[in-house]
């Protein structure tokens, strides 16, 4: 029996086509609301409650989220769950403190450099401008082979070309309604894609529970270690002490001040809207990782299940772990259905490239070209050089998805590359926020510690034996340590002459 | 409570809290884009308007 046998029909392929010309046709239409770079990069801070919850969720929810939380599933079974109930837990209190997003959203920035301007300086923008566009690109490097990898198991396509086809297609069209529509057309689309892509995560889920059995599921397989499946704690699930407090830094940092996912705050109609926002989508926020992981553990004890399989995922010729789960929901949902899944998965990928590409060119804009320009740009040449960034990010994603593949997995590679930025951003953000003595000079130091995350994707943090201080998990929690002393440090040695900028917001909404 | 009591918790009430809050999100949201959509739409310059002015 084929590793790669499918349900995947003529009928799936129709459903998938007629579904992936929507979000173009939505970007089309929307260029007409498109008058000026505050409309394109934030909607004309415009977002209610219910929209910001689905777009948020949208962009959150993309299909790289689905593979690299089933993968974790699928390698680790419940133990990691752990990631999804941190990160609820540290939305949930951001949502309901409004740490750092309610004071962001009154001070109207649109960017998080642009706050560091307003705090700390315009060389501290463009420093910071620079780091997050560095590790915000570097983060979406492997999406878009994640997304093909999604379609080549569903879809049964195992041609050696199939990941070339399937990404450069896949650009393509995501590139053409982000760049027509920016933030508006983003925005319609992931509401539509919420809907979408959720009934069919909740329908496709109890389709797999059904197919491993309730009881079962909880049983864990013969082939791995019982303690292990379900206790992160424990050394041999592959988390391990150090890993949970990484994540606890990093979903808490990554929840307050993601780019991508800050900026629905930025572009809410209030502060306390933006608020709210946080504190409702708490539970996407853990659904968004559970329900994944749920179908790689279900995809893990199928597999272990079915010799033909188990074999193709063992030894020197293994198969990538990320097939797991889409080569499972393709030999479980039925035609039709797994159409359905797949223009969902389709419409995840999208709404999230959308929403990082939009990000990633509107820091490069905002935040290093026009500084650089000293603010000289019109809001027409603006609009231009986010367009063709969007474009030229577009390219290097192509390029690096076909060359680089994940050291360790496909979340940690994100871990990683998103700690290149978050170390830095929120010692800089908090402190900047919260703490009068914070200076430019500790803010530069804390900026430039993030890269020491770099060393977290590097080759010396592959394999079994891995010394504890070459991991990417301890690399992690090391950076975010050394951005913090550094901040405290720099600041305490380096006090600012003049007084801190205006950062008080000026007025209510 | 064991680990495995824990996650299967947590899984239902995954399931559950997010098909209610996809229900909302839904019912909400549809409003929503129709007043944002109001919001940004560009001020009206009505020919009449523009006619009168040269009477």
């Amino acid at each position: 029996m084929d590793v790669f046998a499918t349900n995947f029909a003529t009928i799936d392929w129709i459903i998938v086509c007629v579904y992936i010309c929507f979000p173009v046709i939505i970007g089309i239409i929307v260029r007409k609301y498109i008058r000026q770079i505050s409309d394109f990069i934030v909607a004309g801070r415009s977002l209610r409650l219910f929209i910001a919850i689905a777009t948020l969720t949208g962009t959150e929810l993309g299909l790289v989220t689905v593979m690299y939380n089933a993968e974790l599933g699928f390698k680790h079974g419940f133990s990691a769950f752990h990631v999804g109930l941190i990160e609820t837990v540290c939305i949930l209190a951001i949502g309901l403190t409004g740490f750092i997003v309610y004071r962001l959203r009154q001070l109207r920035v649109m960017t998080i450099p642009e706050f560091y301007e307003k705090r700390f300086g315009r060389n501290v923008r463009i420093v910071g401008g620079i780091i997050l566009a560095l590790g915000g690109i570097l983060n979406m490097g492997l999406f878009l082979q994640a997304g093909a990898r999604f379609m080549m198991g569903i879809t049964g396509y195992s041609h050696p070309a199939g990941l070339k086809i399937f990404m450069s297609v896949m650009l393509i069209m995501v590139l053409i309604y982000t760049v027509l529509g920016g933030m508006v057309s983003v925005v319609l689309n992931d509401f539509m894609q919420f809907v979408v892509l959720s009934i069919g995560m909740l329908i496709g889920s109890v389709f797999a529970i059904s197919k491993i059995g309730w009881d079962n599921l909880f049983k864990a397989p013969a082939t791995v270690d019982q303690t292990a499946w379900f206790n992160p704690m424990s050394e041999g699930s592959g988390f391990g002490s150090i890993y949970v407090i990484f994540m606890v830094v990093l979903t808490f940092s990554a929840g307050a001040l993601w780019q991508s996912g800050t900026l629905r705050a930025l572009a809410a109609k209030t502060p306390r809207v933006a608020k709210q926002l946080y504190a409702w989508s708490s539970v996407s926020y853990l659904a968004r990782r559970v329900i994944p992981m749920l179908w790689g553990i279900c995809a893990y004890i199928f597999v272990s299940q079915t010799p033909h399989l188990l074999k193709a995922f063992q030894g020197p010729k293994a198969l990538n772990t990320q097939f797991g789960m889409p080569i499972f929901i393709a030999k479980i949902l039925p035609s039709g259905f797994l159409g359905i899944i797949a223009a969902g998965m389709f419409a995840a990928f999208m709404s999230t490239h959308d929403s990082y590409l939009l990000s990633w060119s509107s820091v490069i804009t905002q935040d290093i070209v026009a500084p650089l320009k000293k603010d000289k740009l019109t809001d027409k040449q603006r609009l231009l050089i986010n367009r063709i960034t969007i474009v030229a990010i577009g390219l290097f994603l192509l390029i690096w998805g076909l060359w680089f593949e994940a050291p360790v997995s496909l979340w940690n590679y994100m871990a990683v590359t998103g700690t290149i930025y978050l170390a830095g951003a929120f010692t800089v953000v908090v402190a900047g926020l919260y703490w009068k003595k914070a200076s430019t000079v500790g803010a530069k130091i804390a900026l430039y510690a993030g890269l020491l995350a770099v060393l977290g994707i590097g080759p010396w943090t592959r394999g079994e034996n891995v010394p504890f201080y070459l991991t990417d998990k301890f690399i992690g929690v090391m950076t975010f340590v050394i951005a913090f002393l550094g901040m405290i440090i720099g600041s305490l040695l380096f006090p600012d002459k003049k007084p801190a900028l205006e950062t008080s917001p000026g007025g209510t909404e | 409570m064991s680990w495995a009591t824990l996650w299967k918790t947590i899984l239902i009430f995954t399931l559950g809290g997010y098909s209610l809050l996809v229900l909302i999100v839904i019912i909400g949201g549809i409003g929503n884009i129709i007043d944002m959509l109001k919001d940004l739409r560009p001020p009206q310059t009505t020919k009449n308007s523009a006619d009168s002015s040269h009477d």
